[in-house]
């Protein structure tokens, strides 16, 4: 293992403590603060996996996670940005897309391959034979995607969302970040600061460069970050990633966990007032052959090797750059004790007259106008070809470290996906904030600063910015600090080199996904002109690097292909999530919300099997036949008790109660009686059937209504709807889940009942469809109706919910002697099918009527002056003979009941089976279905198709509903 | 004949230390290891009443007045009414002075309705309760906009719910939700389980008669 | 959800807690004497405009309450929230 610089103030590890993993089944050590990547470094790992297409080796590069080169497997979980994640004790950590090992990969003779897989080659080559592509496909899908994972394959890991409110949400904890939210939290207001690190300071953080009479920029990111964490009203986000921002200022993000967390990670989601973008500049990567060859890397990538993780990135350096940083880091890593063979700078003229100065004191060599050309080395760099630009002069040098970077390229996806616009600056060469999303600012280097005083006056201005669109500040200081800004350094003036002189065979513009120079110029002989639609056909930037390597050279280098004199220069739209995010974090604690029934517990405890229906669990089944003959054949000819709580329940109060009913209601709703049942049904504007129910009267002007369990939710806002313009005074209460239901059903219900209250409850006192008000033990208020939704003796009891068991268990104990049982939905399903009692949404769906389904007699046409919902559309569908009729049938030759949904057939669809079962009532199948109005007469034949029968066809003939007692009596008894 | 009992929608697994019974309901005083705070009460069985009425603001429920505008609370002598909108407004009997101030009789005018059944009723008082709420709502009870008491009518771990926040102040903060009966065992749930972290625990009725008989 | 939406009830609420009810087309016609046409041009035929449309909106999670917004089509912000007194004068104008 490697020896640490130990003695930095800017390190971020602590080398006294040793955290071990194990890698490729070894073990191995790092320490405290390392991530994966850089404890990985530190054994001596240059090659951390294989590129997706040619297999290429490849290595650290950017150290912020902008491509794949160090995603691995770890703990089972694939694609790990083990650049941006922290080596925890006991990590498995495993190489991706390799066969055999990242060192010695069998498949790396792809990369010879590559004349064969030019750009779009998936598109051109595979189709053609059609017969070829089966093979093909299986081919590509064996060699797609990068890491492995099983079907079964659960994340491990606990996930945790979070939803903020706050005044300016700043994103990025750079100087120009700390600045603007500083002088935001001065105004008193609520600020949150996101940094995608784990610690504050951005730019300046791992720099030792001087900020100002003599302090670094490290002492003067140290210093703003302990007055950000000072500040009472700063929110602070640390290793919290931006993943979207959008319109109405809200910011998505994930936060990883420390160890004391409860979370790995965190799904965080802010509204806020204003939004300042001050994300910083990743490095525009430089172009050259073999680019991307282990022992290549970016500017800060090899100084914050040394600065942040003590580790020198090679023994041996040369460096190809083209902005001041460069020189920075080569004078700080030369300090360090890094050899400098060389230092390439694209610029002719225009670096900082300081550094040059400290250049040349440390007798580093210095070319001007040089690139590097083409790395050398197998598998890692051995030597670099380094050549004037104008391809004059050329040498080659040995060297173990390339540090190569173009210049640098401003992150602006937080402005992008929020609408913003961006415009190609000739003067930085960069895409520069255009037109900013309302109440968004953009601060610092997002705005091609590079001066260490213009980026945080600049970001004190965005803080004052976003105050004022907060409502808080005067014009005055803004034009103030405007001013400042004004008077400080500019942006700098940036290289305009995309390529350095090459063919660009091997010289890779994405990394991802293996994307060269050469196949954007094959993309541009095909005729795709526009870089977005270069970007799709050579799936450059479609990598997990969200294109984070490509983003900014793509469309340079296709500006430059197409030398037109005007041509505009556009960048490739971003999307979020702008750095990959795990879908668990996006599900966060996923809590699950159901609603129970006061009777949810006890009926668990009957063996009833539950079932989620709409935000219900219900007991369907109390066995595991799921055929439910004890359960059916125990209410017809006993007595049994299903809890119907989930049946939608509503007051409905005030002087224009019964407008409001007339309203909704196809019925004529003025002839509910006091003490009587009114069953009726809603129609939407179609006139098809949405909800039925029944209605009572409780007083003048007030009443109290059921619907279908699935319309409870609905209730209110439809009728709230549909009344909209009439300004009645009417109120609805939802009283749903204040009453309990119990249906207590069969010959025997009578006997039962009478025994636990106090009134007359004989047929000729509480008569069929009758509505009685008691109370039980004087203490239970009951709202009690005959019903006969089963078809046998019934009664309704609402009770209030906390009641419920009390009740429940006294129906039980009186219902002992005749062994009173428990029935479910299922049961209860069939019981209804037997009387043809329909279930809306089971024997209607989107399109069903009100007639179709022969509740046309609930349909009262006297009552124009209601308008009611849905009676325009009945009156005009009633002449309507192409619709579809619901009708009972039984199966022929006693065969089984089709299943629900089978289609009717003839030489086309004619119907479908709403319902079927056999019914051990009446030891047939019988079913009910929506079929053609052709087909609707008694006798008539029906072919009845399931899914994958073949020519096997299950035969109904057409009969009278209802199946089970036509005269009604037994619900009347 | 079996017991007649009232049951809450609300089922804490704490062991129960001391228990009361009113109005048939089995109400507990104190739980085993309430802890420090913050706590969780379930308040299910104290009264509830909704009243609506065009001309609303002209009512004066039990001689109160009803706040002028939506999302103002006024609590007076541990009943608590809240204006929900133009014509609605919610009364909570939250009486702690005597336990027979909870039989707050239904006043004899129509519009009201009782709607203790309706919902669970929970208070989440003591420190840090507002973080926990942040995990599970977007509400902002923290904007300096809102006042306490004020209502809010909004979703709770996805379920719509009434939260009435009677208090702000650091470690007092405290907030009663109420939300749809049939979601009590999973909203229960997903509280506790967002609170955990800040150890979070059940605690009895008195905890809650403490709390608000100080504010 | 980025579209906010202001309650005249609540105020400014996520767009999650809220149900579209269609574009404001206005009180439902009168019975007598309407076309099959001229029915379903109510109830189906929608103007679409990309830009600044008035539209209801139902505060399902919150106060219960319809009301309308203007929302710009193109961005998915609000433009202007109507007040329920506006929406009041609005009805005893389409009254008269």
């Amino acid at each position: 293992m490697m020896n640490r610089l130990n003695h930095l103030p800017t390190l971020k590890i602590d080398t006294a403590q040793k955290i071990s993993y194990t890698y490729k089944g070894k073990s191995y050590y790092g320490v405290k603060g390392d991530t994966i990547a850089s404890a990985m470094f530190a054994n001596g790992v240059r090659i951390f996996g294989r590129s997706l297409k040619y297999h290429r080796p490849r290595g650290l590069y950017s150290l912020d996670g902008e491509c794949s080169n160090t995603c691995m497997q770890v703990d089972g979980i694939p694609n790990v940005r083990c650049e941006n994640t922290l080596l925890e004790s006991g990590m498995v950590i495993e190489e991706q897309n390799v066969k055999g090992s990242a060192e010695n990969d069998m498949m790396s003779f792809m990369d010879k391959l590559d004349w064969m897989m030019p750009a779009g080659f998936y598109y051109d080559v595979m189709h053609k034979p059609a017969k070829l592509w089966p093979v093909a496909m299986k081919q590509i899908r064996k060699a797609a995607g990068l890491g492995k994972i099983s079907p079964d394959f659960k994340m491990p890991g606990k996930y945790d969302e979070v939803f903020l409110n706050t005044d300016v949400c700043i994103i990025g904890g750079g100087p120009a970040g700390m600045m603007a939210a500083l002088s935001s939290a001065e105004k008193g207001l609520r600020v949150i600061l996101m940094e995608s690190r784990p610690w504050l300071g951005g730019f300046f953080e791992y720099r030792s460069a001087e900020y100002k009479d003599g302090q670094s920029l490290h002492d003067r990111a140290t210093e703003l970050a302990a007055l950000v964490r000072a500040q009472e009203n700063i929110r602070l986000f640390t290793h919290t990633a931006c993943v979207g921002t959008y319109n109405n200022n809200l910011v998505t993000g994930f936060q990883i966990g420390k160890k004391s967390d409860v979370f790995d990670q965190r799904y965080v989601e802010i509204r806020a007032k204003s939004v300042v973008a001050a994300a910083g500049c990743i490095e525009r990567p430089l172009l050259f052959d073999n680019n991307e060859r282990p022992g290549v890397m970016q500017i800060a990538c090899a100084l914050r090797m040394a600065k942040t993780y003590g580790q020198l990135p090679g023994n041996k350096a040369v460096f190809s750059i083209g902005h001041d940083l460069g020189l920075e880091a080569a004078i700080e890593l030369h300090d360090l004790g890094l050899t400098i063979e060389c230092v390439a700078d694209i610029r002719e003229d225009g670096q900082d007259a300081v550094l040059l100065k400290q250049i040349a004191q440390r007798k580093i060599p210095l070319l001007k106008g040089w690139v590097a050309a083409k790395a050398f080395g197998r598998k890692k760099v051995k030597k670099v070809r380094l050549s004037s630009i104008d391809k004059m002069m050329r040498k080659t040098l040995e060297c173990d470290l390339v540090v190569a970077s173009a210049g640098v390229t401003p992150v602006t996806g937080h402005i992008t996906v929020a609408l913003g616009t961006l415009k190609y600056d000739n003067h930085t060469g960069c895409f520069l904030p255009d037109q900013m999303p309302e109440n968004m600012f953009a601060a610092g280097r997002v705005l091609g600063l590079n001066d260490a005083m213009s980026i945080e006056a600049s970001g004190t201005l965005a803080g004052l910015k976003a105050s004022a669109a907060c409502g808080l500040g005067s014009l005055e200081e803004i034009e103030k600090a405007a001013k400042i800004v004004e008077m400080l350094p500019g942006p700098v003036r940036g290289t305009k080199l995309v390529t350095a002189p090459v063919k660009g065979r091997k010289s890779f513009i994405c990394f991802d996904e293996d994307a060269t120079i050469k196949n954007i110029k094959q993309a541009l002989a095909k005729g795709f002109d526009v870089p977005e639609l270069i970007k799709r056909f050579t799936a450059t930037g479609l990598g997990p690097g969200q294109g984070g390597i490509p983003g900014h050279n793509l469309p340079l280098y296709v500006a430059k292909c197409q030398t037109l004199p005007d041509v505009s220069i556009r960048p490739t739209n971003v999307r979020p999530p702008l750095v990959p995010t795990l879908i668990s974090t996006y599900a966060g604690t996923n809590h699950t919300m159901f609603k129970t029934t006061a009777m949810d517990e006890m009926q668990r405890k009957d063996g009833g099997i539950f079932r989620n229906i709409g935000v219900w669990q219900r007991a369907r089944y109390f066995s595991e036949d799921y055929a439910c003959k004890k359960e059916i054949e125990n209410v017809r000819n006993n007595v049994g008790m299903l809890d119907g709580s989930t049946l939608g329940k509503f007051r409905l109060h005030g002087p224009d109660a019964l407008k409001a009913l007339q309203r909704v209601y196809v019925s004529d709703m003025s002839k509910v009686k006091e003490g009587r049942i009114k069953y009726s049904a809603m129609c939407n504007d179609d006139g098809c059937v949405i909800d039925d129910g029944v209605v009572v009267k409780l007083g003048e002007n007030d009443y109290y209504f059921t619907t279908s369990t699935g319309r409870a939710g609905q209730t209110i806002e439809w009728i709230r709807y549909h009344t909209r313009y009439d300004r009645w005074d009417f109120s609805l209460v939802n009283l749903t889940d204040s009453m309990g239901v119990i249906n207590l059903s069969g010959p025997n219900a009578r006997k039962v009942l009478e025994k636990i209250v106090d009134i007359d409850i004989s047929n000729e006192a509480f008569g069929f469809s009758d509505y009685r008000e008691f109370k039980i033990a004087d203490t239970i208020p009951v709202r009690a109706m005959r019903l006969g939704f089963v078809g046998e003796l019934s009664y309704e009891l609402h009770v209030p919910a906390s009641y419920m068991q009390s009740v429940w268990l006294m129906l039980k104990e009186a219902g002992k002697p005749f062994n009173i049982q428990n029935f479910g939905v299922e049961a209860q399903n069939v019981l209804r099918m037997e009387k043809c009692h329909i279930i809306l949404g089971q024997e209607s769906e989107q399109r069903t009527n009100l007639l179709d389904v022969g509740l046309g007699f609930l349909w009262n046409r006297s009552k124009s002056e209601a308008k009611t919902v849905g009676a325009v559309a009945l009156a005009q569908a009633e002449h309507d003979q192409t619709r579809l009729k619901l009708v009972g049938f039984k199966t022929e030759n006693n065969s089984r009941a089709p299943r629900d949904g089978a289609l009717i057939v003839d030489q086309k669809v004619r119907g479908y089976v709403c319902t079927a079962r056999d019914s051990f009532a009446l030891n047939e199948a019988v079913g009910m279905a929506l079929v053609d109005a052709d087909l609707s007469k008694i006798g008539t034949r029906l072919e009845i198709y399931e899914d994958e029968c073949g020519d096997d066809r299950i035969y109904g003939t057409v009969v009278k509903m209802p199946f089970y007692d036509p005269e009604g009596k037994r619900m009347k008894m | 004949m079996k017991d007649i009992k009232r049951v809450s929608p609300v089922k804490l697994k704490s062991n129960p230390l001391k228990t009361e019974k009113r109005d048939n309901w089995d109400i507990v005083m104190e739980y085993a290891g309430e802890g420090g705070g913050p706590y969780l009460v379930d308040l299910s069985h104290k009264p509830r009443l909704d009243l609506q009425n065009a001309d609303v603001g002209a009512i004066t429920p039990f001689g109160m007045t009803i706040p002028d505008s939506p999302g103002k609370c006024i609590l007076q002598d541990g009943l608590l009414i809240n204006r929900m909108n133009g014509t609605q407004a919610s009364i909570y009997n939250l009486g702690y002075n005597l336990a027979g101030q909870e039989d707050v009789m239904m006043p004899d005018e129509t519009g009201y309705t009782d709607v203790t059944e309706s919902t669970i009723c929970v208070a989440i008082i003591g420190k840090n309760i507002f973080s926990i709420c942040e995990k599970l709502t977007a509400l902002d009870f923290m904007s300096p906009e809102y006042v306490a008491p004020f209502l809010f009518q909004g979703p709770f771990s996805h379920v719509p719910c009434q939260i009435v926040t009677l208090s702000k102040a650091g470690d007092d903060s405290g907030i009663i939700l109420t939300c749809s009966r049939g979601y009590g065992r999973d909203m229960i749930h997903s509280i506790l389980d967002a609170g955990d972290e800040f150890n979070l625990k059940p605690a009895g009725e008195n905890r809650f008669s403490d709390w608000i008989s100080h504010l | 959800m980025a579209l906010t939406i202001t309650c005249p009830i609540c105020g400014k609420r996520n767009g999650y807690e809220f149900r579209f009810g269609g574009e404001e087309k206005g009180p439902r016609p009168e019975e007598n004497g309407l076309t099959p046409e001229a029915w379903c041009d109510y109830v189906h035929l929608n103007k679409c405009v990309a830009g600044v449309q008035e539209e209801w909106w139902f505060h399902k999670d919150g106060c219960g309450l319809w009301f309308t917004i203007q929302r710009d089509t193109t961005t998915n912000l609000e433009a202007e929230t109507v007040s329920m007194s506006k929406l009041a004068t609005e009805n005893e104008e389409a009254e008269k």
